[in-house]
């Protein structure tokens, strides 16, 4: 007992705890710098955007400078290349996400897809844009929504892939084997037991995806590029939210600048709004 | 009971099982086509990234053949001569990444030490999951804030500060040389830093949780501190991650180009001071190439972008190699 | 450790001769490989139509294995592999021109834990037949009553056919397991220690209901649990460290086992 109490009262022991006390201030200090400056970016963005947010933002088109106006045409365009972008997007990533868990889960070509994935899943996607750039504006000679649309569905690609390849390999052997056990071929076990017994899962991964690129701009720039006016040809430029705020943002004129604004906070409320509601269906997939 | 005498062994008709072997073959063909779709998917994605470096060769070949590897260490960058060099978007995207890598890295380790080691758990969630949410906010929204409200407060509060403190030093003073633009290579820095940092913290915290609880009990039983376990367990058995977590990040601050394009100033020159306009490679093709007007130079901007990739491709790369051996660490 | 001195065990002299059996799966000189290892030594068996027969032995002896050989469950995975021949019928099933679709569909298998589908109770049985057969919508109600039914489930679900499958007591689902596999109108069934995740009354109830699907199929069940055995089987084989040590008639192995191990493991000196 005695060595023990001299052991604690140790200058060596003292130093272990000094140094200790100044590391965890310094862990609480920076969880509180940290979330300061997220904060901080909140605070302004809600303050700033929330003063422009009007009904006139959803029913008008985007203004000439120095006159008030709405984001209707960047809305619109923003949610119709989202749609393309999922609808092109989702189909390739589930397959090929399907094929890694499912068929080839030990081969070579599963682990060589996996890790090209992975690159892509975190690569600029100002490159992805000149990509499209170069396959689909530069061919055409245009730019369009179409183009702005497929840049949007590479972007799509990989986190689709990631999410259904990891909600399927979740999924326990016994099912499969279960399915197997009645003589169901592999593609039915796939497409009715597999696909259904993760569905909350995968779509979970649609949704981030729609989350990651509805605030993509660079991919935007030099693809959609931008249309002042209402479009629906998507074989012209079109509109976007993002490039829009761009645009309004490093113009010198208040009323863009505004509209930048609640531009932002929209989009920022539809990506934590797509978040929020994938994290809780994520959540529910765990549990079953 | 219901009669089954028919289900019996052997007693199954001739004629159901020719059926049924008709419905295998039927479903035989399902499934081939259903696999060799879910195999073409896999592959298409190698395509997507094979056509991603071919395109980018291709379009960049004009300047590269041009250039040669001038390209990658002229400054001069001259839309109206037509002659372009690399070497201030490389340099001003490495050092914007830099000065993010520097903040964000500790401020963030130290965060997801807080959030597994000190943290009550009752706020462990709330703040984990703020985090992954602020984590998914596009990066317009910090560029747009960065334009607006940082600029201007590190103008008008901070820079002037650093540059009377730092400026009369010598070799130091290089660095914070030149009036306070408040836009610059040190506010984009910044901003990249908040933007990677719930990136950073997130992944930490995913690696520090996976270490086995028995190891840190283990230490904590021994009497070490919690700050000795940190140091001397978690951080050395998840080492391999924390590396791939933090090249992950640096992947992200090379490439972002939306919340660096507002701040950075655009200036094609090499400054030895970081409150100086600059440029990095993203922010050049985001605000030149729809206005770039000729060959040569929309294939420079190209050229750049393959710079990008490359460079892009490697750290990633090199960050998945490392989270796999953690995984395969954690997996044996 | 020394295999030489052990021989083979004799089938035939175990089975009581005063009943004609026909035999409809016959094992033999199985081996089967993970990988490099083997797990599987020379095993030879054989299942009797309308007979129940037992595998024992402690964890790790290979008589899971030799089960999911029996439908090649094993296909699903890379690295494995069976020799010998297991014949089903007059056809190996080991042959690699086997349809393993139509095989599975003649060789149903229970699963130690409930497996039900992520669809209705309803669904859960009507989707098998449907693979199959292409039924007018009464005569698929009927098929699917009579599926519950034979599995006992009938009264306790026929309100609540709609009802998701997994919403059942475990005990529930496992019969709805049975239901699903005796729909699709196998000859074999495997069951893979359908009773171990089970609660006692639960457990009774299956063991019940084995006894009653044995005089249609050709049964197979793998358990550790040696009272289960005694109880459903009338063959009962014992494996060891992944071979077939000595395969009998149920009452005998128990009395009078004539190897020194099976001895052993059934008194519980091992295992």
């Amino acid at each position: 007992m005695a060595t023990l109490i001299s052991g604690a009262s140790s200058p060596l022991y003292a130093a272990r705890r000094r140094k200790n006390a100044i590391t965890m201030t310094l862990a609480y200090a920076a969880t509180g710098f940290g979330l300061i400056w997220l904060a901080l970016i909140l605070i302004v963005l809600f303050w700033q955007g929330f003063s422009g947010l009007s009904l006139a933002v959803f029913t008008q088109m985007t203004p000439p400078p120095g006159s008030a106006g709405g984001l209707l045409n960047p809305i619109m365009g923003s949610l119709v290349m989202t749609i393309i972008a999922v609808v092109i997007g989702t189909p390739l990533g589930m397959l090929a996400g399907t094929y890694m868990a499912e068929y080839g889960r030990y081969d070579k070509l599963s682990s060589v897809v996996r890790f090209i994935n992975d690159i892509l899943l975190s690569a600029p996607s100002i490159v992805i844009g000149l990509f499209v750039y170069e396959i689909m504006v530069a061919q055409m000679g245009h730019f369009s929504g179409w183009a702005g649309a497929v840049a949007l569905a590479v972007i799509v690609v990989p986190v689709v892939v990631r999410t259904t390849e990891d909600m399927l390999t979740l999924l326990p052997d016994t099912l499969r084997e279960a399915a197997a056990s009645i003589g169901l071929p592999r593609s039915l076990m796939i497409q009715k037991v597999a696909y259904r017994a993760a569905r909350a899962g995968m779509i979970t991964g649609v949704l981030l995806a729609v989350a990651r690129i509805s605030g993509e701009t660079a991919p935007l720039l030099f693809t959609a590029l931008n249309n002042q006016f209402w479009s629906t040809n998507m074989n012209a430029p079109v509109s976007s939210l993002p490039v829009v705020i761009f645009q309004f943002a490093l113009s010198p004129y208040k009323d863009w600048q505004n509209l930048a604004w609640t531009g932002a906070l929209i989009i920022t409320l539809a990506v934590l709004a797509l978040s929020i509601v994938a994290r809780f269906l994520g959540g529910q997939s765990k549990k079953s | 009971m219901v009669d089954v005498a028919y289900e019996g062994g052997g007693a199954i008709a001739v004629s159901e099982k020719l059926d049924r072997a008709k419905v295998l073959n039927r479903l035989r063909l399902g499934d081939a086509i259903f696999r060799h779709m879910t195999r073409g998917a896999a592959i298409a994605v190698l395509v997507i990234l094979s056509g991603i470096i071919i395109s980018l060769v291709i379009g960049s070949w004009p300047a590269l053949h041009k250039f040669g590897f001038a390209f990658l260490y002229e400054e001069v960058w001259n839309p109206v001569t037509e002659q372009f060099g690399a070497i201030a978007p490389i340099y001003g995207t490495i050092v914007t990444s830099l000065i993010a890598m520097v903040i964000a890295v500790p401020v963030g380790l130290f965060i997801a030490l807080f959030l597994t080691e000190l943290c009550p758990m009752v706020l462990r969630r709330p703040i984990g999951i703020a985090i992954e949410l602020l984590a998914g906010i596009p990066s317009i929204i910090y560029g747009i804030w960065g334009l607006f409200v940082f600029a201007p407060f590190l103008q008008q509060h901070v820079q002037p500060f650093l540059i009377d403190v730092f400026g009369p030093i010598p070799v130091l003073g290089t660095l914070f040389e030149g009036p306070p633009y408040g836009i610059g290579m040190l506010t984009a820095g910044l901003i990249l830093a908040i933007m990677v940092l719930p990136f950073i913290t997130s992944i930490s915290r995913d690696v520090f949780e996976a270490v086995p609880p028995v190891l840190k009990e283990a230490a904590y039983g021994l009497g070490c501190t919690t700050w000795e376990v940190a140091r001397n367990v978690v951080l050395p058995f998840t080492r391999v991650g924390v590396i791939g977590g933090v090249m992950l990040g640096l992947g992200r601050a090379l490439g972002e180009t939306m919340a660096v394009t507002f701040v950075i100033g655009n200036a094609h020159r090499i400054s030895g001071s970081i409150l100086a306009p600059g440029t990095t490679i993203s922010a050049t093709i985001a605000n030149e190439f729809t206005e770039a007007v000729g060959d040569l130079y929309t294939s420079s901007l190209i050229a750049l972008g393959l710079i990008l990739f490359v460079i892009t491709f490697i750290v990633l790369a090199f960050a998945r190699l490392m989270l796999m051996r953690l995984n395969a660490r954690l997996g044996s | 450790m020394s295999m030489a001195n052990f021989t083979v065990p004799t089938v035939t002299n175990s089975v009581g001769a005063n009943e004609t059996l026909t035999e409809k799966v016959t094992v033999k000189d199985l081996d089967f490989f993970y990988g490099d290892h083997r797990a599987l030594k020379n095993i030879n068996v054989s299942l009797y139509h309308g007979k129940v027969t037992a595998f024992i032995g402690p964890s790790g002896c290979g008589k899971s294995t030799l089960l999911r050989i029996l439908n090649r469950m094993y296909d699903l995975y890379p690295n494995q592999r069976a020799t010998g021949t297991v014949r089903l019928d007059n056809d190996n099933i080991l042959s690699p021109s086997q349809d393993l679709n139509l095989l599975r569909a003649k060789v149903g298998m229970v699963f130690q834990k409930p497996t039900p589908f992520p669809m209705t109770i309803y669904e859960n049985i009507a989707f098998g037949i449907r693979l199959y057969e292409k039924l007018p919508k009464s005569e698929l109600d009927d098929r699917v009553k009579h599926a519950l039914a034979r599995a006992a489930l009938w009264d306790e679900v026929k309100d609540k056919l709609g009802a998701n499958g997994q919403s059942l007591s475990g005990g529930q689902q496992q019969r709805l397991c049975i239901a699903r596999t005796v729909a699709v109108r196998p000859e074999v069934i495997l069951f893979d220690e359908p009773c171990s995740a089970l609660d006692p009354i639960s457990t009774a109830k299956i063991e019940e209901l084995i006894d009653e699907l044995k005089e249609d199929y050709t049964i197979a069940i793998v358990t550790h649990n040696m009272q289960q055995a005694a109880r459903v089987s009338d063959f009962t084989a014992f494996m060891y460290l992944g071979e077939l040590v000595e395969y009998g008639d149920t009452t005998k192995i128990f009395t009078t086992p004539n190897d020194r191990r099976t001895q052993d493991y059934i008194t519980g000196r091992f295992g």
